[in-house]
């Protein structure tokens, strides 16, 4: 949508001469590229974050082409306002997993990275329990449009063999295998999910088992 | 009176059906405790160890299986030759790599019982790595069971209309460039 304003000022500016056709083609790229940014951000779902209307205005020979901020539309209140952080004031806290990718979306970059607390506001338990969520969700690859770029004419000489996990606490390429698993009543365990998320809301009886 | 005679009945009774469970992104060990109970036929009425009365059970797409936790690194399967030197570890990851039906295989052999009908039990598991089966397997196939663990969604397979209706959680400050 901003990209069509700009385009329509790029028309618009056509009528000028060819040197100045030229600086304002290579202004509005920049521009573009500035309103653009927020579109293919993390916040897919959100159309109104950062749109800008490009204003321009003849006043005798100077043309001033302004960006102001389009006001967002109104969205619904959370149930619980007084609430410190976003997750304490939709009521979320324990109820959500590393399935949750479009909660855990709003909280991440483009390339895949937290937002910092001082953006989100969230509170300090909480951004660590949405760390620790986003990172599993990125090892169970449910996040696979969230990822760093590569290096520009760069291909992987030889793929990875894919393997699914999930509840992956550790990053894959620091964990060793245990060769001695250990006598039967002291067994070297193997640690699934994350502790951090040991008060979640449960359904059922079984009880939770963070070592195998 | 019924609507089936007795002899039909004694057929389906002691005839063996064949089960398919489709292993995609589901944890072996789930996967091997229903093929173990189908296998010893442990869920039939009749059932009896020494009667021998235990069904086919049909696994595709272990190529496909998941590991909770980081057990693609950790977990190690080792076996002896008998040899001297002959002890060989290698780890989870490896061993699908190698053959991608044997960390399935493994797990099924494990959970049946230790006894003379294990091998037997063994030979009426049918494991195929991707999701083509052969025609006389799939002529015979009764039933399909459901699947242990529910498979996640993606970000990118949720449609439009789902994202629109997840409410914004927080608004960022005005003046904020996404990156």
């Amino acid at each position: 949508m901003a990209a069509r304003y700009v385009f329509r000022s790029v028309w618009t500016s056509l009528s000028l001469s060819n040197v100045q056709r030229l600086a304002f083609n290579s202004n509005s790229s920049i521009l573009q590229n500035i309103i653009r940014t927020p579109l293919i951000s993390a916040f897919g779902n959100i159309q109104s974050r950062g749109i800008r209307q490009v204003v321009e205005k003849t006043d005798g020979k100077t043309t001033t082409i302004e960006g102001t901020i389009v006001a967002a539309p109104e969205r619904p209140l959370p149930p619980n306002p007084e609430g410190d952080c976003p997750i304490c004031q939709w009521n979320l806290n324990h109820k959500y997993n590393y399935t949750d990718v479009l909660l855990l979306s709003q909280f991440i970059r483009s390339d895949g990275g937290m937002l910092p607390r001082r953006v989100t506001g969230l509170c300090a338990t909480e951004h660590r329990k949405v760390t620790i969520c986003v990172q599993m969700a990125h090892r169970a690859g449910l996040l696979p449009d969230h990822k760093p770029p590569l290096p520009e004419g760069h291909t992987p000489k030889r793929p990875k063999p894919q393997l699914n996990r999930y509840l992956t606490r550790w990053s894959i390429d620091s964990v060793k295998p245990i060769w001695k698993r250990g006598l039967k009543w002291c067994k070297v365990r193997m640690s699934v999910g994350h502790p951090a998320l040991r008060d979640n809301v449960r359904f059922g009886k079984k009880p939770l088992s963070l070592k195998h | 009176m019924s609507s089936f005679t007795k002899s039909a009945q004694q057929w389906a009774t002691f005839a063996r059906s064949w089960y398919l469970i489709d292993a995609r992104m589901q944890p072996p060990g789930k996967i091997a405790n229903m093929c173990s109970v189908r296998l010893q036929g442990k869920h039939k009425p009749i059932y009896h160890a020494l009667s021998d009365c235990g069904d086919h059970v049909v696994i595709m797409n272990t190529r496909h299986i998941a590991f909770s936790g980081n057990k693609w690194e950790q977990k190690v399967y080792s076996s002896h030759s008998g040899y001297p030197g002959g002890f060989k570890q290698v780890t989870a990851a490896q061993l699908h790599q190698k053959d991608p039906k044997a960390i399935i295989r493994l797990a099924v052999y494990g959970m049946l019982p230790r006894n003379l009908a294990r091998r037997t039990m063994m030979q009426r598991l049918h494991l195929f790595p991707d999701d083509v089966l052969p025609e006389d397997v799939l002529q015979n196939l009764t039933e399909q069971l459901p699947q242990p663990r529910a498979i996640p969604r993606m970000l990118r397979e949720y449609s439009q209309e789902e994202r629109d209706a997840f409410p914004l959680l927080w608004t960022p400050p005005e003046d904020f460039r996404m990156k």
